[in-house]
Protein backbone atom coordinates (compact mmCIF):
# COMPACT_ATOMS: atom_id res chain seq x y z
CA UNK A 1 0.00 0.00 0.00
CA UNK A 2 2.62 2.04 1.15
CA UNK A 3 4.24 2.22 -2.03
CA UNK A 4 1.17 3.33 -4.13
CA UNK A 5 1.01 6.39 -6.00
CA UNK A 6 -1.27 8.72 -4.92
CA UNK A 7 -3.98 9.83 -6.96
CA UNK A 8 -5.69 13.09 -5.07
CA UNK A 9 -3.78 15.05 -2.54
CA UNK A 10 -5.55 18.14 -0.47
CA UNK A 11 -3.21 20.51 1.20
CA UNK A 12 -4.76 22.60 3.95
CA UNK A 13 -8.01 23.28 2.24
CA UNK A 14 -10.42 25.37 3.88
CA UNK A 15 -14.11 26.70 2.26
CA UNK A 16 -16.11 29.44 3.87
CA UNK A 17 -19.62 29.96 2.13
CA UNK A 18 -19.60 33.44 2.16
CA UNK A 19 -23.39 34.65 3.73
CA UNK A 20 -24.19 38.55 3.57
CA UNK A 21 -26.62 38.17 6.42
CA UNK A 22 -25.12 36.38 9.28
CA UNK A 23 -21.59 35.47 10.00
CA UNK A 24 -20.18 33.21 7.42
CA UNK A 25 -19.67 29.26 7.68
CA UNK A 26 -16.82 27.94 7.78
CA UNK A 27 -17.89 24.72 6.56
CA UNK A 28 -14.10 23.29 6.07
CA UNK A 29 -10.80 24.01 7.99
CA UNK A 30 -7.54 22.46 7.57
CA UNK A 31 -8.25 19.77 5.50
CA UNK A 32 -5.19 17.57 4.26
CA UNK A 33 -5.72 14.61 3.00
CA UNK A 34 -4.19 12.11 0.08
CA UNK A 35 -5.82 9.59 -1.27
CA UNK A 36 -4.14 6.11 -2.96
CA UNK A 37 -4.55 5.37 -6.57
CA UNK A 38 -7.13 2.40 -6.08
CA UNK A 39 -7.77 2.71 -2.55
CA UNK A 40 -11.48 3.07 -1.43
CA UNK A 41 -11.90 5.59 1.68
CA UNK A 42 -14.90 6.52 3.39
CA UNK A 43 -15.85 9.51 4.60
CA UNK A 44 -18.11 9.57 7.95
CA UNK A 45 -19.22 12.50 10.43
CA UNK A 46 -22.19 14.29 12.17
CA UNK A 47 -24.46 15.87 9.71
CA UNK A 48 -23.19 19.35 8.53
CA UNK A 49 -19.70 18.60 9.04
CA UNK A 50 -18.90 19.20 5.32
CA UNK A 51 -18.72 15.39 3.72
CA UNK A 52 -20.86 16.63 0.74
CA UNK A 53 -18.85 19.80 0.36
CA UNK A 54 -15.72 18.19 0.67
CA UNK A 55 -16.65 15.51 -1.82
CA UNK A 56 -17.73 18.44 -4.11
CA UNK A 57 -14.65 20.03 -3.99
CA UNK A 58 -12.56 17.29 -4.81
CA UNK A 59 -15.33 16.59 -7.80
CA UNK A 60 -14.27 20.20 -8.82
CA UNK A 61 -17.67 21.21 -8.35
CA UNK A 62 -16.93 24.07 -5.23
CA UNK A 63 -14.46 26.24 -5.43
CA UNK A 64 -12.05 25.91 -2.63
CA UNK A 65 -11.33 29.03 -0.60
CA UNK A 66 -7.75 28.16 0.57
CA UNK A 67 -5.66 25.39 0.01
CA UNK A 68 -4.88 23.29 -2.80
CA UNK A 69 -5.61 20.38 -4.83
CA UNK A 70 -3.60 17.75 -7.07
CA UNK A 71 -4.86 15.01 -9.07
CA UNK A 72 -2.75 11.94 -10.83
CA UNK A 73 -5.03 11.78 -13.67
CA UNK A 74 -4.52 14.81 -16.04
CA UNK A 75 -8.16 14.72 -17.38
CA UNK A 76 -9.34 14.55 -14.07
CA UNK A 77 -11.95 11.88 -15.32
CA UNK A 78 -14.78 10.92 -12.44
CA UNK A 79 -17.97 9.75 -11.81
CA UNK A 80 -20.06 11.35 -9.32
CA UNK A 81 -23.14 9.77 -7.28
CA UNK A 82 -25.21 12.33 -5.57
CA UNK A 83 -27.03 12.39 -2.51
CA UNK A 84 -30.32 12.65 -4.36
CA UNK A 85 -30.23 10.87 -7.32
CA UNK A 86 -30.78 13.03 -10.22
CA UNK A 87 -32.34 11.30 -13.10
CA UNK A 88 -33.13 12.91 -16.09
CA UNK A 89 -37.39 12.52 -15.76
CA UNK A 90 -38.26 11.70 -19.28
CA UNK A 91 -35.07 9.40 -19.66
CA UNK A 92 -36.01 6.10 -18.94
CA UNK A 93 -33.73 3.52 -16.58
CA UNK A 94 -31.24 2.50 -19.48
CA UNK A 95 -31.38 5.71 -21.33
CA UNK A 96 -30.49 7.30 -17.54
CA UNK A 97 -27.53 5.19 -17.08
CA UNK A 98 -26.64 5.65 -20.60
CA UNK A 99 -26.46 9.06 -20.75
CA UNK A 100 -22.52 9.67 -20.18
CA UNK A 101 -21.97 7.22 -22.90
CA UNK A 102 -24.10 9.55 -25.13
CA UNK A 103 -22.23 12.65 -23.85
CA UNK A 104 -18.72 11.57 -24.40
CA UNK A 105 -19.77 9.60 -27.51
CA UNK A 106 -18.47 6.12 -26.32
CA UNK A 107 -21.59 4.21 -27.51
CA UNK A 108 -19.32 1.44 -28.48
CA UNK A 109 -20.55 -2.11 -28.74
CA UNK A 110 -18.13 -3.03 -25.89
CA UNK A 111 -19.54 -0.16 -23.57
CA UNK A 112 -23.12 -0.80 -23.86
CA UNK A 113 -22.28 -4.59 -23.18
CA UNK A 114 -20.65 -3.34 -20.31
CA UNK A 115 -23.35 -1.07 -19.09
CA UNK A 116 -26.17 -3.81 -19.83
CA UNK A 117 -24.08 -6.40 -17.45
CA UNK A 118 -24.10 -3.32 -14.95
CA UNK A 119 -27.72 -2.81 -15.10
CA UNK A 120 -28.31 -6.88 -14.57
CA UNK A 121 -25.80 -6.90 -11.51
CA UNK A 122 -28.09 -3.83 -9.92
CA UNK A 123 -31.04 -5.99 -10.96
CA UNK A 124 -32.27 -3.43 -12.73
CA UNK A 125 -32.43 -5.47 -16.26
CA UNK A 126 -36.14 -5.92 -16.27
CA UNK A 127 -37.24 -2.30 -15.76
CA UNK A 128 -35.14 -1.37 -18.26
CA UNK A 129 -37.29 0.69 -19.99
CA UNK A 130 -39.14 2.25 -16.73
CA UNK A 131 -39.49 5.92 -16.38
CA UNK A 132 -38.15 6.79 -13.30
CA UNK A 133 -41.54 8.15 -11.80
CA UNK A 134 -42.34 4.86 -11.81
CA UNK A 135 -38.81 3.58 -9.59
CA UNK A 136 -38.62 3.23 -5.58
CA UNK A 137 -36.15 5.34 -4.21
CA UNK A 138 -33.78 2.23 -4.00
CA UNK A 139 -33.93 1.19 -7.36
CA UNK A 140 -33.54 4.93 -8.30
CA UNK A 141 -30.22 5.36 -6.43
CA UNK A 142 -28.96 2.19 -8.06
CA UNK A 143 -29.61 3.78 -11.30
CA UNK A 144 -27.12 6.85 -10.23
CA UNK A 145 -24.73 4.25 -9.80
CA UNK A 146 -25.10 2.50 -12.61
CA UNK A 147 -24.55 6.00 -14.36
CA UNK A 148 -21.67 6.73 -12.51
CA UNK A 149 -19.87 3.47 -13.38
CA UNK A 150 -20.78 3.26 -17.36
CA UNK A 151 -17.82 5.24 -18.31
CA UNK A 152 -14.11 4.60 -17.68
CA UNK A 153 -13.45 7.21 -14.76
CA UNK A 154 -10.90 6.72 -12.66
CA UNK A 155 -11.64 7.91 -9.16
CA UNK A 156 -15.62 7.64 -8.22
CA UNK A 157 -17.27 9.76 -5.57
CA UNK A 158 -19.87 8.58 -3.80
CA UNK A 159 -22.25 10.52 -1.62
CA UNK A 160 -24.46 8.57 0.55
CA UNK A 161 -25.39 6.34 -2.24
CA UNK A 162 -27.28 3.70 -0.04
CA UNK A 163 -28.79 6.23 2.07
CA UNK A 164 -32.53 5.85 0.78
CA UNK A 165 -31.66 1.56 0.58
CA UNK A 166 -33.05 -1.03 3.12
CA UNK A 167 -30.78 -2.80 5.17
CA UNK A 168 -30.43 -5.98 3.14
CA UNK A 169 -30.55 -4.40 -0.23
CA UNK A 170 -27.46 -2.16 1.31
CA UNK A 171 -25.54 -5.14 2.38
CA UNK A 172 -25.99 -6.77 -0.75
CA UNK A 173 -25.19 -4.08 -2.99
CA UNK A 174 -21.69 -3.22 -0.93
CA UNK A 175 -20.62 -6.78 -1.89
CA UNK A 176 -21.24 -6.21 -5.55
CA UNK A 177 -19.78 -2.46 -4.94
CA UNK A 178 -16.65 -4.20 -3.91
CA UNK A 179 -16.63 -6.84 -6.52
CA UNK A 180 -16.34 -4.21 -8.99
CA UNK A 181 -13.85 -1.97 -7.56
CA UNK A 182 -11.43 -5.30 -6.92
CA UNK A 183 -11.99 -5.40 -10.87
CA UNK A 184 -11.76 -1.87 -12.50
CA UNK A 185 -9.01 -0.50 -9.97
CA UNK A 186 -10.72 2.50 -9.63
CA UNK A 187 -10.53 4.90 -6.80
CA UNK A 188 -13.43 5.49 -4.49
CA UNK A 189 -14.56 8.35 -2.01
CA UNK A 190 -17.08 7.29 -0.07
CA UNK A 191 -19.16 9.62 1.99
CA UNK A 192 -21.92 7.31 4.56
CA UNK A 193 -23.59 8.00 7.83
CA UNK A 194 -23.09 4.15 8.86
CA UNK A 195 -20.44 3.08 10.46
CA UNK A 196 -20.68 -0.54 9.60
CA UNK A 197 -20.63 0.52 5.98
CA UNK A 198 -17.81 1.98 6.41
CA UNK A 199 -15.69 0.07 8.40
CA UNK A 200 -17.09 -2.80 5.41
CA UNK A 201 -15.64 -0.89 2.78
CA UNK A 202 -13.22 0.67 3.64
CA UNK A 203 -9.20 0.54 3.29
CA UNK A 204 -9.44 4.06 5.64
CA UNK A 205 -11.98 5.74 7.32
CA UNK A 206 -12.11 9.59 7.08
CA UNK A 207 -13.55 11.07 10.87
CA UNK A 208 -14.57 14.07 10.53
CA UNK A 209 -15.77 16.84 13.40
CA UNK A 210 -18.33 20.20 12.97
CA UNK A 211 -17.71 23.37 13.16
CA UNK A 212 -15.40 24.40 11.65
CA UNK A 213 -15.44 21.01 9.28
CA UNK A 214 -12.20 19.14 10.14
CA UNK A 215 -10.74 16.08 10.17
CA UNK A 216 -10.56 14.28 13.87
CA UNK A 217 -9.34 10.77 13.03
CA UNK A 218 -8.66 8.59 9.71
CA UNK A 219 -8.52 5.55 11.00
CA UNK A 220 -7.02 2.29 8.63
CA UNK A 221 -9.38 -0.81 8.75
CA UNK A 222 -6.88 -3.87 8.52
CA UNK A 223 -9.45 -6.85 7.11
CA UNK A 224 -8.83 -9.05 4.84
CA UNK A 225 -10.01 -8.65 1.11
CA UNK A 226 -11.78 -10.00 -0.07
CA UNK A 227 -14.74 -9.26 1.79
CA UNK A 228 -17.95 -10.58 2.23
CA UNK A 229 -20.54 -11.60 4.94
CA UNK A 230 -18.65 -13.30 7.03
CA UNK A 231 -16.07 -10.45 7.18
CA UNK A 232 -19.12 -8.85 9.25
CA UNK A 233 -18.46 -11.51 12.02
CA UNK A 234 -14.89 -10.99 12.30
CA UNK A 235 -14.36 -9.85 15.45
CA UNK A 236 -11.73 -6.81 14.16
CA UNK A 237 -15.11 -5.57 12.59
CA UNK A 238 -17.00 -5.49 15.49
CA UNK A 239 -14.52 -3.58 17.60
CA UNK A 240 -13.40 -1.23 14.38
CA UNK A 241 -17.01 -0.29 14.96
CA UNK A 242 -17.23 0.17 18.58
CA UNK A 243 -13.89 2.28 17.78
CA UNK A 244 -15.56 4.23 15.45
CA UNK A 245 -18.94 5.19 17.74
CA UNK A 246 -16.80 6.24 20.52
CA UNK A 247 -14.37 8.66 18.75
CA UNK A 248 -18.15 10.27 16.73
CA UNK A 249 -19.48 10.00 20.10
CA UNK B 1 -57.32 -2.45 -22.73
CA UNK B 2 -55.27 0.40 -22.36
CA UNK B 3 -56.64 1.71 -25.95
CA UNK B 4 -60.50 0.65 -24.87
CA UNK B 5 -60.13 3.06 -21.73
CA UNK B 6 -58.25 5.70 -23.57
CA UNK B 7 -61.39 5.58 -25.83
CA UNK B 8 -64.14 5.82 -23.17
CA UNK B 9 -62.42 8.86 -22.18
CA UNK B 10 -62.83 10.44 -24.77
CA UNK B 11 -66.21 9.49 -25.28
CA UNK B 12 -66.99 10.74 -21.94
CA UNK B 13 -65.62 13.64 -22.74
CA UNK B 14 -67.18 14.74 -25.52
CA UNK B 15 -70.35 14.00 -23.62
CA UNK B 16 -69.87 15.87 -21.02
CA UNK B 17 -69.18 18.99 -23.34
CA UNK B 18 -71.85 18.45 -25.13
CA UNK B 19 -74.06 18.10 -22.36
CA UNK B 20 -73.07 20.97 -20.90
CA UNK B 21 -73.51 22.96 -23.92
CA UNK B 22 -76.87 21.20 -24.46
CA UNK B 23 -78.25 22.98 -21.12
CA UNK B 24 -76.60 26.41 -21.91
CA UNK B 25 -78.51 26.18 -25.45
CA UNK B 26 -81.67 25.17 -23.79
CA UNK B 27 -81.51 28.06 -20.89
CA UNK B 28 -80.76 30.34 -23.71
CA UNK B 29 -84.17 29.09 -25.75
CA UNK B 30 -86.34 28.71 -23.46
CA UNK B 31 -85.41 32.51 -21.79
CA UNK B 32 -86.09 34.21 -25.14
CA UNK B 33 -88.90 32.25 -25.84
CA UNK B 34 -90.90 33.12 -22.31
CA UNK B 35 -89.04 36.24 -21.76
CA UNK B 36 -90.21 37.69 -25.19
CA UNK B 37 -86.82 38.94 -25.68
CA UNK B 38 -86.76 40.80 -28.88
CA UNK B 39 -85.07 39.60 -31.97
CA UNK B 40 -82.49 42.86 -31.61
CA UNK B 41 -81.36 42.10 -28.47
CA UNK B 42 -80.96 38.40 -28.47
CA UNK B 43 -82.02 35.96 -31.10
CA UNK B 44 -83.01 32.63 -30.41
CA UNK B 45 -79.94 29.67 -30.33
CA UNK B 46 -81.87 28.82 -34.27
CA UNK B 47 -81.72 32.15 -35.84
CA UNK B 48 -77.75 32.45 -34.79
CA UNK B 49 -76.95 28.76 -35.95
CA UNK B 50 -78.76 29.63 -39.27
CA UNK B 51 -76.81 33.06 -39.15
CA UNK B 52 -73.53 30.62 -38.23
CA UNK B 53 -74.41 28.11 -41.59
CA UNK B 54 -74.80 31.22 -43.53
CA UNK B 55 -71.38 32.60 -43.00
CA UNK B 56 -70.27 29.32 -44.56
CA UNK B 57 -73.32 28.60 -47.12
CA UNK B 58 -72.47 32.21 -48.40
CA UNK B 59 -68.78 31.38 -48.27
CA UNK B 60 -67.91 35.13 -47.36
CA UNK B 61 -66.21 33.86 -44.01
CA UNK B 62 -63.32 31.99 -45.42
CA UNK B 63 -61.61 35.12 -46.21
CA UNK B 64 -61.61 36.53 -43.30
CA UNK B 65 -61.17 32.91 -40.79
CA UNK B 66 -57.96 32.70 -43.52
CA UNK B 67 -56.78 35.79 -42.21
CA UNK B 68 -57.35 35.56 -38.76
CA UNK B 69 -55.85 32.13 -38.49
CA UNK B 70 -52.83 33.23 -40.42
CA UNK B 71 -52.19 36.33 -38.13
CA UNK B 72 -52.48 34.61 -35.03
CA UNK B 73 -50.53 31.53 -35.74
CA UNK B 74 -47.29 33.30 -37.71
CA UNK B 75 -47.79 35.47 -34.78
CA UNK B 76 -47.71 32.85 -32.10
CA UNK B 77 -44.64 31.42 -33.64
CA UNK B 78 -42.87 34.50 -33.77
CA UNK B 79 -43.96 35.67 -30.54
CA UNK B 80 -42.82 32.35 -29.05
CA UNK B 81 -39.44 31.87 -30.96
CA UNK B 82 -38.35 35.43 -29.79
CA UNK B 83 -39.81 34.50 -25.78
CA UNK B 84 -37.84 31.55 -26.04
CA UNK B 85 -34.84 33.02 -27.44
CA UNK B 86 -34.65 35.94 -25.06
CA UNK B 87 -35.67 33.83 -22.01
CA UNK B 88 -32.43 31.73 -22.62
CA UNK B 89 -29.93 34.78 -23.61
CA UNK B 90 -31.67 36.34 -20.07
CA UNK B 91 -30.85 33.69 -18.04
CA UNK B 92 -27.21 33.37 -19.30
CA UNK B 93 -26.58 36.77 -19.44
CA UNK B 94 -27.31 38.96 -16.61
CA UNK B 95 -26.38 42.47 -18.11
CA UNK B 96 -28.62 41.64 -20.89
CA UNK B 97 -31.53 40.97 -18.44
CA UNK B 98 -30.54 43.69 -16.43
CA UNK B 99 -30.35 46.05 -19.31
CA UNK B 100 -33.83 44.45 -21.40
CA UNK B 101 -35.97 43.66 -18.61
CA UNK B 102 -37.89 47.16 -17.88
CA UNK B 103 -38.72 47.66 -21.41
CA UNK B 104 -40.34 44.20 -21.73
CA UNK B 105 -42.31 44.73 -18.58
CA UNK B 106 -43.23 48.41 -19.80
CA UNK B 107 -44.89 46.68 -22.72
CA UNK B 108 -46.17 43.70 -20.75
CA UNK B 109 -48.39 46.35 -18.61
CA UNK B 110 -49.18 48.85 -21.48
CA UNK B 111 -52.82 48.56 -22.20
CA UNK B 112 -52.38 46.54 -25.65
CA UNK B 113 -55.49 48.15 -27.54
CA UNK B 114 -53.27 51.79 -26.63
CA UNK B 115 -50.68 50.44 -29.04
CA UNK B 116 -52.50 49.52 -31.89
CA UNK B 117 -53.08 53.14 -33.30
CA UNK B 118 -49.39 53.51 -32.61
CA UNK B 119 -48.67 50.20 -34.52
CA UNK B 120 -51.09 51.25 -37.15
CA UNK B 121 -49.06 54.61 -38.16
CA UNK B 122 -45.93 52.58 -37.88
CA UNK B 123 -46.79 49.46 -39.76
CA UNK B 124 -49.98 50.70 -41.67
CA UNK B 125 -53.59 49.21 -41.67
CA UNK B 126 -52.21 45.98 -43.34
CA UNK B 127 -51.15 42.47 -41.95
CA UNK B 128 -48.16 43.96 -40.43
CA UNK B 129 -49.13 45.92 -37.42
CA UNK B 130 -51.79 43.33 -36.20
CA UNK B 131 -49.32 40.61 -35.94
CA UNK B 132 -46.25 43.10 -34.18
CA UNK B 133 -49.32 43.60 -31.53
CA UNK B 134 -49.83 39.78 -31.49
CA UNK B 135 -46.34 39.61 -31.24
CA UNK B 136 -46.16 41.99 -28.19
CA UNK B 137 -48.73 39.96 -26.61
CA UNK B 138 -47.12 36.38 -26.88
CA UNK B 139 -43.75 37.48 -26.61
CA UNK B 140 -43.67 38.01 -22.55
CA UNK B 141 -45.27 34.72 -21.06
CA UNK B 142 -43.57 32.85 -22.99
CA UNK B 143 -40.41 34.83 -21.97
CA UNK B 144 -41.28 34.22 -18.36
CA UNK B 145 -42.10 30.97 -18.82
CA UNK B 146 -38.58 29.96 -20.44
CA UNK B 147 -36.71 31.46 -17.43
CA UNK B 148 -39.20 29.89 -14.98
CA UNK B 149 -38.21 26.47 -16.91
CA UNK B 150 -34.41 27.10 -17.35
CA UNK B 151 -34.52 27.86 -13.52
CA UNK B 152 -35.87 25.10 -12.28
CA UNK B 153 -33.22 22.70 -13.11
CA UNK B 154 -31.84 21.13 -9.58
CA UNK B 155 -28.19 22.32 -9.23
CA UNK B 156 -27.15 18.54 -9.34
CA UNK B 157 -28.42 17.90 -12.83
CA UNK B 158 -26.13 21.39 -13.54
CA UNK B 159 -23.01 19.32 -11.64
CA UNK B 160 -23.78 16.09 -13.10
CA UNK B 161 -22.95 17.73 -16.67
CA UNK B 162 -20.20 19.50 -15.42
CA UNK B 163 -18.76 16.13 -14.19
CA UNK B 164 -19.55 14.40 -17.60
CA UNK B 165 -17.94 17.69 -19.13
CA UNK B 166 -20.70 17.88 -21.47
CA UNK B 167 -20.68 21.36 -24.23
CA UNK B 168 -23.06 24.28 -24.45
CA UNK B 169 -24.97 22.83 -26.90
CA UNK B 170 -25.31 18.88 -25.13
CA UNK B 171 -26.54 21.35 -22.03
CA UNK B 172 -29.30 22.80 -23.73
CA UNK B 173 -30.85 20.19 -26.11
CA UNK B 174 -30.32 17.39 -23.58
CA UNK B 175 -31.34 18.91 -20.88
CA UNK B 176 -31.94 22.06 -20.65
CA UNK B 177 -35.17 22.96 -23.22
CA UNK B 178 -36.30 19.17 -21.84
CA UNK B 179 -36.43 20.52 -18.15
CA UNK B 180 -38.00 23.73 -19.47
CA UNK B 181 -40.94 22.10 -21.37
CA UNK B 182 -43.61 22.15 -18.53
CA UNK B 183 -43.16 25.88 -17.72
CA UNK B 184 -42.90 26.34 -21.45
CA UNK B 185 -46.30 24.60 -22.15
CA UNK B 186 -47.98 26.76 -19.54
CA UNK B 187 -47.00 30.01 -21.05
CA UNK B 188 -47.47 29.05 -24.41
CA UNK B 189 -50.96 28.40 -23.43
CA UNK B 190 -51.58 31.67 -22.00
CA UNK B 191 -49.61 33.00 -25.70
CA UNK B 192 -51.83 31.11 -27.63
CA UNK B 193 -55.03 32.67 -26.10
CA UNK B 194 -53.31 36.09 -26.45
CA UNK B 195 -52.58 35.81 -29.89
CA UNK B 196 -56.37 35.26 -30.53
CA UNK B 197 -57.38 37.98 -28.44
CA UNK B 198 -54.65 39.77 -30.08
CA UNK B 199 -55.59 39.42 -33.50
CA UNK B 200 -59.34 40.17 -32.71
CA UNK B 201 -58.36 43.30 -31.02
CA UNK B 202 -56.08 44.68 -34.08
CA UNK B 203 -58.79 43.35 -36.68
CA UNK B 204 -61.18 45.25 -34.49
CA UNK B 205 -59.66 48.45 -34.55
CA UNK B 206 -58.71 48.49 -38.70
CA UNK B 207 -58.40 46.82 -41.67
CA UNK B 208 -60.82 45.21 -43.96
CA UNK B 209 -59.99 41.55 -43.24
CA UNK B 210 -60.49 38.86 -40.27
CA UNK B 211 -63.06 37.90 -37.71
CA UNK B 212 -62.58 41.07 -35.67
CA UNK B 213 -63.88 42.83 -38.60
CA UNK B 214 -67.01 40.49 -39.11
CA UNK B 215 -67.63 41.82 -35.82
CA UNK B 216 -67.63 45.25 -35.89
CA UNK B 217 -69.13 45.36 -39.26
CA UNK B 218 -71.98 42.93 -37.67
CA UNK B 219 -72.23 45.55 -34.83
CA UNK B 220 -72.00 48.67 -36.69
CA UNK B 221 -74.87 47.33 -38.80
CA UNK B 222 -76.88 45.87 -36.07
CA UNK B 223 -76.50 42.45 -37.53
CA UNK B 224 -76.64 40.79 -34.12
CA UNK B 225 -77.36 37.13 -35.34
CA UNK B 226 -74.48 37.53 -37.60
CA UNK B 227 -72.68 38.98 -34.12
CA UNK B 228 -72.94 36.72 -32.13
CA UNK B 229 -71.92 33.93 -35.06
CA UNK B 230 -69.07 36.16 -35.45
CA UNK B 231 -68.32 35.63 -31.71
CA UNK B 232 -69.23 31.96 -31.67
CA UNK B 233 -66.49 31.58 -34.38
CA UNK B 234 -63.98 33.02 -32.18
CA UNK B 235 -64.19 30.57 -29.24
CA UNK B 236 -63.90 28.04 -31.82
CA UNK B 237 -61.21 29.58 -33.44
CA UNK B 238 -59.48 29.68 -29.79
CA UNK B 239 -60.38 26.59 -28.84
CA UNK B 240 -59.19 25.14 -31.84
CA UNK B 241 -55.48 26.98 -31.20
CA UNK B 242 -55.12 26.29 -27.89
CA UNK B 243 -56.05 22.45 -28.40
CA UNK B 244 -53.71 22.04 -30.97
CA UNK B 245 -50.74 23.40 -27.66
CA UNK B 246 -52.26 21.02 -25.80
CA UNK B 247 -51.58 18.52 -28.11
CA UNK B 248 -48.07 19.02 -28.47
CA UNK B 249 -47.67 19.15 -24.71
CA UNK B 250 -48.97 15.85 -24.62
CA UNK B 251 -46.82 14.55 -26.87
CA UNK B 252 -43.73 15.91 -25.71
CA UNK B 253 -44.80 16.15 -21.82
CA UNK B 254 -45.22 12.24 -21.76
CA UNK B 255 -43.08 11.91 -19.07
CA UNK B 256 -43.79 14.28 -16.66
CA UNK B 257 -45.77 13.78 -13.84
CA UNK B 258 -48.78 15.92 -14.61
CA UNK B 259 -49.00 13.33 -17.24
CA UNK B 260 -49.42 10.34 -14.94
CA UNK B 261 -52.85 9.62 -15.32
CA UNK B 262 -53.53 10.64 -18.69
CA UNK B 263 -51.96 7.19 -20.06
N1 LIG C 1 -24.27 26.30 -0.97
C1 LIG C 1 -24.09 26.55 0.34
N2 LIG C 1 -24.16 27.82 0.81
C2 LIG C 1 -23.95 28.09 2.11
N3 LIG C 1 -23.67 27.17 3.04
C3 LIG C 1 -23.58 25.89 2.65
C4 LIG C 1 -23.78 25.50 1.29
N4 LIG C 1 -23.65 24.15 1.18
C5 LIG C 1 -23.38 23.73 2.43
N5 LIG C 1 -23.32 24.76 3.32
C6 LIG C 1 -22.99 24.66 4.75
O1 LIG C 1 -21.80 23.94 4.87
C7 LIG C 1 -21.86 23.03 5.97
C8 LIG C 1 -21.55 21.63 5.48
O2 LIG C 1 -22.58 21.17 4.61
P1 LIG C 1 -22.52 19.74 3.91
O3 LIG C 1 -23.70 19.62 3.03
O4 LIG C 1 -21.19 19.57 3.30
O5 LIG C 1 -22.68 18.76 5.18
P2 LIG C 1 -22.75 17.18 5.20
O6 LIG C 1 -21.68 16.72 6.10
O7 LIG C 1 -22.77 16.62 3.82
O8 LIG C 1 -24.16 16.93 5.90
P3 LIG C 1 -25.20 15.72 5.68
O9 LIG C 1 -24.60 14.54 6.39
O10 LIG C 1 -26.43 16.20 6.35
O11 LIG C 1 -25.36 15.50 4.22
C9 LIG C 1 -23.25 23.18 6.56
O12 LIG C 1 -23.16 24.01 7.69
C10 LIG C 1 -24.04 23.85 5.50
O13 LIG C 1 -25.02 24.68 6.06
MG1 LIG D 1 -24.22 15.58 2.64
Amino acid sequence: MGQKENDVVIRDLDKIYGNLLKEDTVALKGINLSIKKGEFVSIIGPSGCGKSTLLKIIGGLEKLSAGTIEYSDPENRLGFVFQDSVLLPWKNVRENAEFPLVIQKKQTKENEEKLDALLDLAGLKEFSSALPRELSGGMKSRVSIVRALSYDAPLLLMDEPFGALDALTRDHLNIELLKIWSKTNKTIIFVTHSIEEAVFLSDRVIVMATRPGRIREIVPIDLTRPRDEDSRNDSKFGEYCRYLREIIG
Amino acid sequence: MKNRSKLQKIASGIWEYTLSIGIFIAFWFVYVRFADVPAYILPSPGVVWISFVDLFRTGMVWPHLWTTSYEVLFGFFIGSLLGMILGYIFIKIDFLKVALMPYLIFLQTAPKIALVPLFVIWFGIGIVSKIVLIISMVIFPVLSGMMLGLDSIPADVRNLLKVLKANRWQVFSQVEIKYSLPALFSSLKIGIVQAVIGAIVAEWMSGKQGLGYILTYASSTYKISMLLAGIVLTILLGIATYEMVNIFENKLLYWHESKRNQE
